[in-house]
């Protein structure tokens, strides 16, 4: 089995990476280590880390989705459009999660069905979801939420920070059906070899349909988590958000061709890059360092694996 | 080939036919816009993306693909203004621009060589190269513009040659060189072969790592080409320049035919293609359904796409009635 539950080679030097940082982060400014930063800090990390779950299990089967940047900044809209129109603020929020799950169900028409490469379906979605946010909203943005909905990205129970103790949820519902579920089995099967998964008897076509419904759920959580915090929705929010995304995926060991991966390596991934990008911004406060960090980091973690294990590709 | 069969088989006709229906449809509601003034702005609109989506073309014929040609020509336009602006490092326009040349090359070059020497997928070395390529940038341009181009620069932009612009001479002549370079030369048929199968390319001695990295390396240095000849055209360089260009230029290829498994494409495709998703904005101006209008540019950019991914769809499941020429 592929679908990796323990923790591999990948894994450990992910985590030695991260305790490097975090060393480092702590001899350079200790203050950076404090709960009370790392709490304030982390309200950044919740939307990438909730876009990650499903983009790991999409990428495991050799897909991509391109779109969930422009599919939260629909949702976003949406839920602007709606809540202008009168409606109370969990109807609004509830039909902004279905324009999300309905966003992602059309990619996975295209991608189960029709059979087009996911790298095209996406990339078009990723100009159409934001074009027709751009064109509802006319460029504009929608504020002037209730505080009760603020709640939902900036309050906290129990000392944890919501968006967090929501990101743990789908965690464990994720984990929990890897865990006693064949699906990372299926799914790491149509990524080596979709047609031998077919005829194996696998519902290749259905489970696809499925994982991008659900990233395009994850997506509409995301941007009301996301539109919580700021509290303000606008066409552009998430531009570029699918990028972080994938870069979590990837260094955190999935491979881009399918077959290999799973979502401890995501969570490492997420949390590295997290880390490391906040405290190049905390000790030096540039935020154009944090792209050449993040993207030399990329690069040379999958460099490394790939140089380290001779002829996987072919 | 009957045409009505050419029409709905290769691409290039059928984007080619939308294309010239667009055009006569849009120019019957409004005139003006078949006028040449606006032909032409229209044509220079889309200079960087035809110059480009040749070199990507190659690219995706070898099954590879480039996501960092947006940020390279965001940093190369840093580059090419700083070099050449007097009130910062102010060197001869011809330097400044052969240094830009030569740095998109040389980016492309390390591309091609993280993806066959290091054996890394294309998408995330250039995923990588991207975000890095961003963080130079503006890094270099350090949250400011530059403004003060030397007129020389901006002759590349903005200058004529017996009556056509010199970026679109520049574009012909890409396009000439490149439709050559497929057609009628061995190392063309070797990029499509290494494209439609690697291993077979391999075991009959083609070099298939060495036509890869010629490929990435050209698509390096005709982003060069393409921000030299439309940069400058603005006054201001700041570090919008190139985002969202690598998307803009793939879903080009895309739509224009190019399998993204490799293997089959062309470039006249990729070129009508960039002509047709040029003609969507101004499009949208000229048919005079208001200020708003443009808001839904990218929308019908991305309905153009799936219509093309379901075009295609559909004409597959038909029986094939004759052999592709």
């Amino acid at each position: 089995m592929t679908f990796r539950a323990l923790p591999g080679r990948q894994e450990i030097v992910l985590l030695l990476l991260l305790i490097g940082v975090l060393l480092l982060a702590g001899r350079l400014s200790p203050d950076f280590l404090s709960a009370r930063a790392q709490n304030e800090l982390s309200t950044h990390v919740w939307e990438l880390a909730l876009l990650a779950l499903p983009m790991t299990l999409i990428i495991l089967t050799a897909g991509i989705d391109l779109s969930v940047g422009s599919t939260m900044a629909l949702c976003a809209v949406a839920f602007g459009l709606y809540f202008r129109a009168g409606w109370p603020i969990p109807v609004d929020a509830g039909l902004a999660l279905l324009v999300g799950a309905a966003a992602g169900a059309l990619n996975g028409v295209f991608v189960a069905y029709v059979r087009v490469h996911p790298l095209i379906v996406t990339l078009a979605t990723l100009a159409a979801y934001r074009g027709v946010a751009e064109g509802v909203s006319l460029g504009r943005p929608f504020s002037g939420f209730p505080p009760g909905f603020a709640v939902l990205g900036q309050g906290s129970l129990a000392g944890l920070p919501i968006p967090g103790l929501i990101f743990l949820a789908a965690l464990l519902v994720t984990a929990l059906l890897l865990a006693f579920t064949p699906l990372g089995l299926w799914l790491s099967a149509i990524g080596y070899n979709e047609t031998a998964a077919r005829y194996s008897g696998l519902a290749v076509s259905r489970l696809k349909f499925g994982l991008y419904t659900a990233s395009g759920l994850a997506a509409g959580l995301a941007a009301l988590l996301f539109v919580a915090r700021r509290n303000t929705a606008k066409a552009d929010i998430g531009t570029g958000m699918e990028l972080d995304v994938i870069t979590a995926v990837v260094l955190g060991g999935t491979s881009i061709f399918g077959g290999r991966g799973g979502l401890l390596g995501t969570v490492l991934g997420v949390l590295l890059i997290h880390e490391t990008r906040e405290f190049v911004s905390w000790q030096w406060s540039r935020d154009e360092l944090n792209l050449i960090v993040v993207g030399a980091l990329l690069i040379l973690s999958v460099l490394a694996d790939s140089l380290l294990s001779p002829r996987r590709r072919q | 080939m009957p045409l009505i069969d050419r029409v709905t088989r290769q691409r290039e006709w059928g984007v080619g036919t939308l294309l010239i229906l667009t055009l006569i449809v849009v120019g019957a509601v409004n005139p003006a816009f078949l006028s040449v003034g606006n032909l032409r702005d229209m044509l220079v609109q889309d200079v960087p993306t035809v110059i480009v989506a040749c070199g990507l073309t190659f690219v995706i014929v070898l099954g590879e693909i480039d996501i960092s040609v947006g940020a390279l020509m965001g940093l190369l336009a840093t580059v090419m203004g700083l070099l050449t602006s007097p009130s910062r490092v102010h060197w001869p326009v011809a330097a400044g621009v052969g240094v830009t040349l030569l740095l998109g090359a040389a980016v492309g070059l390390v591309n091609g060589l993280l993806v066959t020497g290091g054996r890394m997928p294309s998408i995330i070395v250039t995923l990588g190269m991207m975000t890095v390529l961003q963080g130079v940038n503006q890094l270099l341009l350090n949250g400011q513009w530059i403004t003060d181009l030397p007129p020389g620069l901006r002759f590349f932009g903005l200058g004529t040659l017996l009556g056509m612009p010199v970026s679109v001479w520049a574009a012909l002549i890409v396009v000439l060189l490149s439709v050559l370079l497929a057609q009628g030369t061995p190392l063309g048929r070797r990029l499509y072969a290494a494209g439609s199968n690697p291993d077979a390319a391999r075991l009959a001695g083609l070099p298939v790592h060495g036509l890869k990295l010629f490929a990435f390396t050209l698509t390096g240095l005709l982003t060069a080409v393409a921000t030299v000849v439309s940069v400058p055209r603005l006054s201001v360089i700041e570090s919008g320049v190139g985002q969202g260009f690598e998307l803009l230029v793939v879903t080009c290829v895309v739509v224009g035919g190019t399998s993204i498994s490799g293997g089959q494409g062309t470039i006249l495709g990729s070129v009508v293609a960039a002509l047709l998703l040029g003609l969507v904005r101004p499009m949208l101006i000229f048919l005079r359904l208001g200020v708003s209008a443009t808001y839904w540019e990218r929308a019908i950019q991305g309905a153009f796409i799936l219509a093309a991914v379901l075009a295609d769809h559909l004409a597959r499941r038909r029986p094939r009635l004759g052999a592709r020429t």
